[in-house]
């Protein structure tokens, strides 16, 4: 029997192949994301462990900051720390460090070093030590102000040598520097932008003295940190506790696995992020994988039922004959697995590639293969294959021995479908039911979980009523073929309608991806469409002045923006990052938005209760009604808030406003409160957004003018009205939306192999017919055409299915964000009419080669074909 | 065009001209040593408005000489016409025409398309051409072979004998120079095999149709006009307005040849 199985898988390995493929492709996705991100976080850990101070002191920070709403304000300590820490027993060395990231670096043509996306721009102080990541590859060090070091990668990028000029545009001040010599990355450059400086120099022009400095500590500049490197036979944690008991606990004091730790946390969220979506993404192609696999099954075992009757009259029993599918199966899977893995490895080795052109460059890491990679890409390559073969297989199995002999043409064709009918309404209803539950829902978190189950079920009950579609649909969309294509049309028509059950499969394994196309456009439709009412609504400033990441920029922007002819008012705004205790006990960290208090002149409030005043007014904060509800906050309640420096605070709710939209993740509640009550706690930060008025008389255009041209020395900002801004929110959610459309498109590879396979099988099972149709004069270029309508209308009937999904899974996304106050619906009809007309060219390329076959038969062998 | 008045060729004497002809007609499969010849050499002339059926043992080269007459396999040497027409030598292109609108087919199974219904069989290959059937040839080729009330069927629902009346309708549809049956009653019981040959012979008699049959039962043959037999790619003898016995006696003389 096992000799049979593998004569028989190995007979028809040419119709395995397109399977193959799915679970290769499949396999890879899952095996690469997988062995991407343990490579990634390896060197990481490597990079950190090797760079980190035996013992590091730093200003206490309270909590992490969230990145995308930064105060700012580079936390300091005082240069005394390090005398103090020197004097500590044990200490062999201890470094000032001085590290900010709140700065832009410009090159001769005023153009950013850095990236507007991804990597920070770093300046740092210059000093050799055993763990320092770089070395001077070129030049010599910077030996004072005016001098500076520059990272070989950007050097390189930007063609900038020694000798050239830079800008700084830090927080005290803009100044140039030389660059005197190259570092070079020894270990994996994480991708940012590094200048270094003299360490005085650093400390001078880079950091700003704390007003609240302490007066004892003299003129001393500050610093970021401080290392300290253990001398010999004193361990870590003894140095650590030596230097803690030392310095009080007014700082944190951390070993180098804590350091490595910490920084391996921050990044290791970054890094889960990117895992989980790729394996999200690799789940949605093993799904698709399967309707590919159970398809090529299905057809296989209908093509070879005299074969397997053959095999029963001659005394197999069901139990071999499944056994005898399933071993194929197995051997697909394993077949699949393997160089799935391999193409993994490949794919891993491509995203590390472009993660170089994104600026990280991991050249120097050597790819990590941990055990649990094979385990699960085996496990989902012969898993799923497995999974997809067992129903076919039982199907074989039932294969009576009379198979044999009679002349059956396809046995399953006409198998009725009422269980199918019955789960897929079962499924529809339950899937329906989930999206009502998730549009009634008063909770986002409630609310998306009925989403998903919605968007499960209603997948689940049209790949189950799928086949009882094709019907109606077809003859439909097919309808007109005849008038338009003649005969040709007809039989294409006719052959796509044939075999419901493998035409639905078919046409739902690229509905799946097609509908995630549809509903994420929707999604982002009414995104933008949200953010746009949005601005229109509550924005009433002339101008906004903001850098292109969001990211706060050095004061002085704000000093120039007011110096400009025709400015008549400029509200600046701050981010700070708060933790909040709420009444109910809950804690929650987000960001403030600080403001000037002539914010109304710039902005339309809507107030529940309170005004702005009030809001703004010393002590108190104003935040969102419905947050304010769920949480049991009324006008009045003093809220104990935490700032990122460790300061509490108790600051009273002044104001609750009728805003809806969060102003973005990481913000819940809509907290803002006076620029004057956040100085007082947190000083020192860095204005995100200035907003702008003309004076009286002023013409727009003009103020436009004459800000752009006193910002000139800030290339980082951009002066933007009403329109750029929306112009700006809708970029950043169509990178997003492309992005999934990227990832969904390997969805959409596996179901187009998938309209191929059914083709390339339908032409072999229909070997004779086609050859009858071309000795009775059917044409090359006929025969062509009637594989490729067939492949177009099944294409198209999956586009549909998937757009019909994807509106409903769209409608149901807006549910969810109409809870975070995105209530506007709308639906970008473009990508629609794109899907359906990308629809039709994947059912031409799918029948390319299918078509070729087809009308390539010798007619002769194809009659004579027994 | 036919008129009603050119249907009863029979009574009007012996047939007027030549459908299909073949000189020096020649095909060889394979080459050097392991080379097989099929056909060699014949010379074949196929009478117009006649039922000419080709026997020979197996291997004989009869359906070779069915295929390169219908211009559905390529000759090694040797030339071919259909009527006026030279086929040896036409491309690709030319040749799925000339099937199209000249030859009608009936094959031993798998005949139809079972998609379409049986009107929809029968006019495919007009359909094909986009060309309109005539409806009064259509509605007599209909009636000729029974199919008016079954004329919406699947081929499913039809029985094998119907089945092949359908393909018999398909192929004088066109109303074709010639009609190419292969084994047409093979897969028949004895009835409808009966039923099949006595509509190929109405075909020639009372519409005017050439048919060539390649069969190896000799009561199907004695259906025809002449037999041709076939051995060892040769014509080897003819045998005009045969019997089944006679044809039976005639194959009988191949297996004593081949014993020897």
């Amino acid at each position: 029997m096992l000799k049979a199985t593998l004569r028989s898988f190995f007979a028809h390995k040419g119709r395995m192949l397109l399977s193959a493929l799915a679970v290769v492709l499949s396999v890879a996705f899952v095996s690469g994301s997988l062995i991407f991100s343990d490579t990634v976080s390896r060197t990481f850990d490597r990079l950190f462990a090797s760079t980190a101070a035996d013992v590091a002191v730093s200003p206490k920070e309270a909590f992490e900051q969230n990145r995308g709403f930064s105060s700012g304000l580079v936390p300091t300590l005082p240069a005394s720390v390090a005398e103090d820490a020197a004097k500590v027993p044990g200490v062999e060395d201890v470094h000032l460090d001085v590290e900010v990231d709140n700065l832009t670096v410009t090159d001769a043509e005023n153009e950013p070093l850095g990236r507007t996306t991804g990597p920070p721009t770093i300046a740092t102080n210059w000093y050799v030590s055993d763990r320092s990541p770089v070395e001077l590859s070129d030049g010599r060090e910077p030996a004072g102000a005016g001098e500076a070091l520059l990272d070989k990668d950007t050097a390189d990028r930007k063609d900038i040598g020694i000798g050239d000029k830079l800008n700084v545009i830090a927080q005290p001040g803009t100044f140039e520097a030389e660059v005197v010599g190259i570092a070079k990355f020894t270990t994996t450059n994480p991708g940012a932008t590094v200048v270094y400086l003299e360490t005085a120099a650093a400390q001078r022009q880079l950091l700003e003295k704390p007003e609240s400095a302490d007066p004892e500590a003299g003129d001393a500049a500050p610093a970021t940190s401080v290392s300290v490197d253990a001398a010999p036979g004193v361990s870590d944690a003894q140095l650590k506790k030596r230097v803690k008991e030392a310095l009080g606990g007014e700082y944190a004091v951390q070993t180098a696995d804590e350091q490595a730790k910490s920084a391996a946390e921050e990044l290791g969220t970054f890094l889960d992020i990117i895992k989980y979506v790729m394996l999200g993404f690799a789940g949605i192609a093993v799904l698709v994988g399967i309707f590919l696999i159970v398809n090529t099954f299905s057809m296989l075992i209908a093509q070879r039922t005299r074969e397997l009757g053959l095999m029963r009259a001659l005394g197999a029993d069901r139990r071999q004959v499944r056994r005898s599918v399933l071993t194929e199966a197995l051997l697909l899977g394993l077949a699949g697995s393997t160089l799935g893995l391999l193409s993994g490895i490949g794919l891993a080795a491509g995203l590390i590639e472009t993660m170089g052109l994104l600026g990280m460059n991991l050249d120097a890491a050597e790819m990590v293969v941990s055990w649990l990679t094979p385990v699960l890409a085996y496990a989902v390559g012969v898993g799923v294959t497995f999974v997809a073969a067992y129903l076919p297989a039982r199907r074989a199995a039932r294969v009576s021995p009379m198979a044999a002999l009679a002349d059956l043409e396809i046995a399953e064709v006409g198998r009725p479908m009422r269980v199918r009918a019955v789960l897929g309404s079962v499924l529809g209803v339950l899937g329906a039911a989930s999206f009502v539950l998730c549009a009634t829902a008063d909770r986002t978190r409630d609310s998306a979980v009925y989403l998903v189950g919605g968007v499960v079920l209603t997948m689940l009950a049209v790949v189950a009523a799928g086949p009882l579609l094709v019907r109606p649909v077809i003859r439909v969309l097919g309808g007109w073929f005849p008038r338009i294509f003649g005969s040709v049309g007809a039989l294409s028509q006719r052959n796509a309608l044939r075999n419901p059950r493998r035409t639905g499969a078919t046409a739902v394994a690229l509905m799946v991806g097609l509908a995630l196309v549809g509903g994420m456009s929707v999604a982002a439709a009414s995104m933008t469409k949200s953010f746009d009412e949005e601005i229109d609504r509550t924005l009433g400033a002339d101008f906004l002045v903001q850098s292109d990441n969001f990211g706060p920029f050095p004061r002085e922007v704000t000093e120039r923006v007011k110096d400009a002819e025709g400015v008549g008012l400029v509200v600046r705004q701050r981010f700070a990052p708060l933790r909040v205790t709420l009444p109910d006990g809950e804690k929650t960290s987000t960001s403030a938005g600080a403001f000037d208090k002539e914010l109304d002149k710039v902005s339309r409030l809507e107030y529940a209760e309170g005004d702005t005043g009030a809001a703004l007014a010393p002590g108190h904060v104003g935040l969102q009604r419905q947050f304010a509800r769920d949480h049991g906050i009324r006008i009045g309640s003093t809220l104990e808030v935490e700032f990122s420096n460790g300061k509490k605070a108790e600051l009273t709710v002044g104001a609750l406003t009728k805003q809806e939209t969060s102003g973005g993740f990481g913000a819940a509640g809509g907290f803002f409160l006076g620029m004057q009550t956040l100085e007082e706690y947190l000083p020192g930060g860095q204005e995100a957004v200035v907003f702008v008025n003309a004076a009286g008389g002023t013409d727009v255009d003009r103020l436009r003018a004459s800000l752009e041209s006193g910002l000139a020395d800030f290339p980082q900002v951009k002066v933007r009205d009403q329109a750029d801004f929306k112009e700006l929110i809708r970029e950043q959610i169509v990178v997003l939306l492309y992005l999934v459309f990227a990832l969904l498109g390997l969805a959409i590879v596996i179901a187009v192999l998938g309209v191929v396979n059914t083709l390339a099988l339908s032409v072999v099972e229909r070997t004779r017919e086609i050859g009858m149709l071309r000795a009775i004069g059917l044409s090359r270029r006929q025969t062509r055409r009637m594989i490729r309508l067939e492949s177009v209308v099944i294409a198209v009937f999956g586009a549909l299915l998937g757009l019909v999904l994807g509106l409903a899974w769209g409608a149901g996304v807006h549910e969810v964000l109409a809870l975070e106050g995105m209530r506007a619906f709308a639906i970008d009809w473009t990508v629609q009419l794109a899907v359906v007309i990308g629809s039709v060219l994947v059912g031409l390329l799918a029948a390319l080669l299918p078509a070729l076959r087809a009308s390539r038969l010798n007619v002769l062998a194809a009659i004579a074909h027994e | 065009m036919s008129t009603p008045a050119a249907l009863d060729r029979r009574e009007a004497g012996p047939p007027a001209g030549v459908a299909a002809r073949a000189g020096g007609l020649t095909k060889t499969y394979g080459s050097g040593e392991t080379a097989v010849v099929a056909l060699d050499a014949v010379d074949v002339e196929i009478g117009r408005a006649r039922f000419t059926a080709v026997m020979g043992p197996s291997g004989s080269g009869k359906s070779t000489l069915m295929h390169c007459l219908a211009g559905l396999d390529t000759v090694t040497s040797g030339r071919v016409w259909l009527g006026d027409t030279e086929i040896t030598g036409l491309g690709e292109r030319e040749l799925t025409r000339l099937r199209r609108d000249r030859i009608g087919f009936m094959f031993q199974s798998f005949n139809l398309l079972p998609t379409l219904n049986a009107l929809e069989n029968i006019t495919l290959p007009m359909d094909i051409a986009g060309r309109r059937p005539d409806p009064e040839w259509l509605d007599r080729v209909v009636g000729t072979l029974g199919l008016r009330d079954r004329l919406d069927h699947r081929p499913s629902q039809l029985s094998g004998g119907q089945q092949q009346r359908v393909a018999c309708a398909r192929a004088l549809a066109s109303r074709p120079e010639l009609i190419f049956a292969d084994e047409p009653t093979g897969n028949l019981d004895s009835r409808s095999g009966l039923e099949v040959l006595g509509f190929l012979r109405e075909a020639v008699d009372r519409l005017a149709q050439t048919v060539v049959m390649v069969t190896h039962d000799p009561g199907a043959a004695a259906h025809s006009d002449l037999v041709l037999f076939l051995a060892d790619g040769r014509i080897v003898d003819e045998m005009p307005q045969p019997t089944a016995d006679a044809v039976l006696e005639r194959m009988k003389r191949f297996d004593g040849v081949r014993k020897s």
